[in-house]
């Protein structure tokens, strides 16, 4: 560990991440319509065709304390399997598993390697600018792993002139305290921002105890969690043409695993550290953006009950070249290279294992005319043992109509995605399985937009999208005609789906209203089986809703504000065969902050109650999820 | 770092590392009749996923070929039975169902399946069996040590009046099946070299008696000879040429002398789950990836299989002699459960719920 910590100092004494300051109160409006050029993010430049949204601001302020797991599930058709109040949690993008979704952090990702998924409950919103979600396959653009979709994260941008920074103080039911600060510093070629912040749950609520007899109301014991991490984030302007940024991410978490309703508590405890370190090289020049990332992360596992003692500690390099061209107004071409080297230590591995993966790819973006943007993407990757086939996606978005009111395109993609065998999957002890073949899959979508803008007081965004997507080779463990657990390639699914979103904002004299709807249909089947006995084909796999609906509205007047969040999950099966299932439920959550200005300083006071209709639910079978609850917190800001 | 045993690295791997994995039975969506279970049927022991409380147990009806899944919930409000089902004993008008992970026993009424009591506080209970009305006995692991080696075992007595724990007697590792003949409750121990013999009058040990490592199951043919079936050392921390090969072992109750020893030829296969058929003349036990069959008169092991695959669950249907293998499908979906003639032809198949691990004919 003295490694660990050592980097931890260094990060602390030369490295970088941007606060959250300075987005308590953004324009929404403006923000909103901002978004109405598709094309903001540089990723999404060569993603035509394909449906990203991003987070909300004011809802990422306001809920700054909680982690991305909430978030998603609170904010997107996303499902999250949360093992309890303090327990892991993995998602579910479009009918997919975990593994099947890329999370990036300012363009790489992050997800362990050695099981091949991240767990959102252990990523905290805190230190975070931005939160975009890429739905469906992305691999081309994002590689191995984003089948189902992607998670975008990004550094906040640091904007502000002079010294800034903010506190935040928050208590609620449960036994739950938050604390985070930032500092940041900004002039005209150079910036740096640190934050910070600590989060303590008991998690000692009560629930109805389901297994025993007479569902006695008990208190929920083992669920304590307690959180840290720290974020630093330097963007300095060499030149004109040439910019530095380093990113420094640190999450510390230490947890009480909550047990399931009926089952033995064998405390159970898991830690997890991880160290993400960047430096982000762009340069200007005649052939164009040239773009350099290297990474180094650390992230370490270690998970203790009364009989197990196992640690994982992996070690990433990362490096990203990207050389984008762009010609005249119409051509646009990025050719780069990722390469990642990772050295992992185990205690379910023989020895330490190292492996190397490399991808090569390309994306070129082509308008013929203005309202008609191409888009064709190719990726290479290399692994020993485990090749991917070339993986291209071809996108296209076509405004078709465009009038002073009304603005309607048709959009669509087809894309390849791959995922290849985790870590754990290659070397696990004696579950090696030389035929295992990485996942592949195919997607093809086809959306309409429309955007109805009266002025700068009234703005619609409606957006209906279908999808149809075959994943084969569905890795999973189980075990063979012998008994043994090993990886395998069990299935190939079908997943095909609906998402329906719109988003009004209105200004009403002092009045500011922005609501969102959005409904998904999800249908995930097994197409083919072949491993097992019982076949499940036609089946809904286990933990994918078909229905999920949010509605969320943020009012505003004068220093007050409104937000307020309802969140429909539709039955979900707990095995792949349909014959046992969790409820659907609904959960409402509100929001009331008032605004304070004192001198150039603004104070903001919150209010704010989650799952205010007390709803017992649960998203994974049997693990208790917190009642009612309330929370306070203030917020200090230093312009 | 400890080091990990290997089952239990899979355990973890199965935790941790399965993506798609995660389940339970909260409800049940059969249409099948309900009521009693009483006549002609079949209990399949569904072991659920571990740690996800989803523990159930079918029953199916051999002359109208129905399923019924989830029969505990069903009669008992919606009430999951637990987190991994082990065994079921019936005695008398009650059923004993050990809950592994849940630390418990369920009673419930052999035919109606509702609640009538719980045995609580045991430790990874194992296997139960009742002398009579007013006792019973079940085996129980204590939690292993943090490098998932385990201390010495015990049998929990049971007054079956007020289902109370009336007092705990050590006995060798992990305890499994256990058996009543004559007064004497025979214990096997799956991490020891013994089986362990105590007098039910007195709760005491009487004595041990010697036999290949890892004991497991055992049955009682017609000559009255007690047959005990071992798997050999198989620890997964070992290397493989230092396994000791499984056997089975016969032993006369009557003085507990040890009549003779079939030891199986191959040494890295492991063996378990013997059953005798209703004439008791003929054993069944999972060996070498394979069902296979053995004759009470037969000196040696017939390497050839009666089924050429293995299955998470054995059964032998006292009246017919069909054979139930009950296969877990991967975890992910309810398993599927085989039946097969006496001489190995395959009958028929059901679904039953999440790894089915074992049956009880009525």
């Amino acid at each position: 560990m003295a490694r660990f910590s050592f980097l931890n100092v260094w990060l602390g004494a030369c490295l970088s991440s941007v606060p959250v300051a300075a987005m308590a109160q953004q324009d929404t409006t403006q923000h909103q319509l901002r978004t109405v050029e598709v094309f903001g993010k540089p990723a999404e430049v060569y993603a035509a065709g394909s449906r990203v949204v991003q987070l909300d601001s004011a809802f990422l302020s306001t809920y700054s304390s909680g982690s991305l797991a909430e978030a998603l599930q609170a904010r997107t058709p996303l499902y999250f399997k949360t093992y309890g109040a303090s327990g892991s949690s993995t998602v579910a993008f479009r009918g997919t598993n975990a593994s099947q979704t890329a999370v990036l952090w300012n363009g790489l990702h992050i997800a362990s390697p050695t099981l091949g998924q991240a767990d959102f409950s252990v990523l905290p919103l805190s230190g975070i600018g931005e939160v975009a979600v890429q739905h469906g396959s992305a691999a081309a653009t994002y590689g191995s792993g984003a089948i189902g979709g992607a998670v975008l994260l990004n550094s906040p941008k640091y904007n502000t002139q002079g010294l800034g920074g903010d506190v935040k103080l928050e208590t609620g039911s449960f036994g739950r305290y938050f604390g985070s600060g930032s500092l940041g510093y900004g002039s005209k070629n150079f910036s740096y921002a640190l934050s910070a912040y600590g989060h303590l749950a008991e998690n000692s609520f009560k629930y109805k105890d389901l297994s025993r007899f007479g569902t006695p109301e008990v208190r929920q014991e083992h669920a304590q969690v307690q959180q840290h991490g720290l974020t630093q984030d330097l963007n300095w302007h060499i030149s004109p043409s040439t910019a530095l940024s380093l990113h420094g991410w640190y999450t510390f978490s230490d947890r009480e695993l909550q047990p399931a309703m009926g089952s033995v508590n064998a405390n159970a405890r898991q830690l997890d550290k991880s160290l993400r370190l960047m430096a982000d090289l762009q340069h200007q020049s005649r052939l164009g953006q040239t773009d350099v990332k290297l990474a180094y992360f650390n992230d370490l596992l270690h998970y203790t009950d009364n009989s197990t003692d196992s640690e994982a500690n992996v070690e990433t390099y990362q490096l990203q070249a990207e050389q984008t061209y762009t010609y005249g107004e119409r051509w646009s071409l990025r050719g780069g290279i990722n390469l990642q080297h990772f050295v992992a230590r185990n205690d379910g591995y023989a020895s330490q294992q190292e492996e190397s993966r490399a991808s090569l790819f390309a994306l070129f973006r082509y308008d013929p005319v203005q309202p008609l943007q191409l888009t064709l993407n190719l990726r290479q990757a290399l692994v020993e043992n485990y090749n991917p086939p070339l993986t291209p996606a071809l996108g296209f978005n076509w405004k078709f109509f465009n009038s002073n009111l009304h603005q309607v395109s048709l959009k669509g993609n087809a894309s390849g995605s791959y995922r290849v065998p985790t870590l754990n999957d290659r070397f696990w002890a004696g579950a090696g399985n030389p035929d295992l073949k990485p996942e592949q899959g195919w997607n093809y979508e086809l959306g309409l937009r429309h955007v109805l803008v009266q002025g700068n007081t009234f703005l619609l965004e409606t957006e209906v999208t279908g999808y149809y997507m075959l994943i084969d080779d569905w890795i999973q463990w189980a075990p063979n005609h012998t008994g043994l657990w090993r990886p395998t390639n069990l299935q190939k699914v079908k997943s095909e789906g609906l998402e329906l979103s719109t988003t009004a904002t209105a200004t009403l004299g002092e009045l500011k209203l922005s609501s969102t709807a959005g409904y998904t249909y999800t249908s995930s089947v097994q197409a083919k089986v072949y491993e097992g006995s019982g076949s499940d084909q036609g089946k809904q796999l286990m933990y994918v809703p078909r229905h999920k609906g949010l509605l969320a509205a943020e009012a505003k007047y004068k220093n007050w504000s409104l937000l307020g969040n309802l969140n429909y999950t539709g039955l979900r099966y707990t095995s792949n065969s349909e014959t046992s299932h969790l409820d659907s439920f609904m959960l409402l959550n509100l929001a009331l902050s008032r605004r304070l200005q004192l001198g150039s300083n603004t104070l903001l006071l919150t209010l704010r109650s989650d799952n205010l209709t007390n709803a017992a639910y649960q998203t994974m079978a049997y693990r208790a999820m917190p009642p009612r609850g309330y929370t306070f917190s203030l917020r200090f800001i230093i312009p | 770092m400890k080091k990990l045993n290997f089952f239990r690295s899979f355990l973890l791997a199965a935790t941790l590392a399965l993506t798609s994995v995660g389940f339970t039975s909260c409800d049940d969506n059969n249409d099948g009749p309900s009521g009693v279970y009483a006549e002609d049927g079949v209990f399949v022991l569904n072991e659920g996923n571990f740690e996800h409380t989803n523990a159930s147990i079918s029953y199916y009806n051999k002359s109208t070929q129905q399923v019924q899944n989830n029969i505990f919930s069903k009669e008992n409000a919606d009430r999951p039975l637990g987190d991994v089902v082990q065994d079921m004993h019936i005695y008398d008008n009650r059923a004993f169902l050990v809950v592994n992970n849940s630390n418990k026993i369920e009673v419930v009424n052999a035919t109606t399946f509702k609640s009538v009591g719980v045995i609580e506080g045991l430790s990874a209970p194992r296997y139960f069996v009742a002398l009579n009305n007013e006792k019973g006995y079940a085996t129980e692991w204590l939690p292993p040590n943090a490098d998932w080696s385990y201390n010495n075992g015990r049998v929990a007595v049971i007054d079956l009046k007020n289902n109370k724990v009336i007092k705990t007697i050590e006995v060798e590792k992990q305890p499994e099946q256990l058996r009543i003949i004559n007064g004497k409750l025979y214990v096997t121990n799956q991490g020891g070299s013994t089986v362990t013999v105590i007098n039910t009058a007195t709760d005491a040990i009487e004595t041990s008696i010697p036999v290949t490592y890892g004991s497991n199951s055992l049955a009682l043919d017609k000559n009255k000879v007690l047959w005990v079936l071992s798997s050999g050392n198989k620890d997964w921390n070992l290397p493989e040429s230092e396994y000791t090969a499984g056997a089975l072992t016969k032993i006369n109750p009557a003085d507990n002398s040890i009549i003779g020893t079939i030891t199986f030829p191959e040494v890295t296969a492991s063996a378990s789950k013997l059953l005798i058929n209703g004439n008791k003349d003929r054993l069944y036990f999972l060996y070498n990836g394979g069902v296979h069959q053995l004759s009470i008169d037969a000196s040696a092991l017939n390497t050839t299989p009666l089924i050429n695959r293995t299955f998470y669950g054995l059964g032998v249907d006292p009246e017919t002699g069909n054979i139930y293998g009950g296969d877990e499908n991967n975890w992910s979906g309810d398993g599927t459960v085989y039946v097969y003639s006496p001489e190995g032809t395959q009958l028929s198949s059901f679904r039953a719920s999440i790894g089915p691990n074992g049956f009880v004919f009525n």
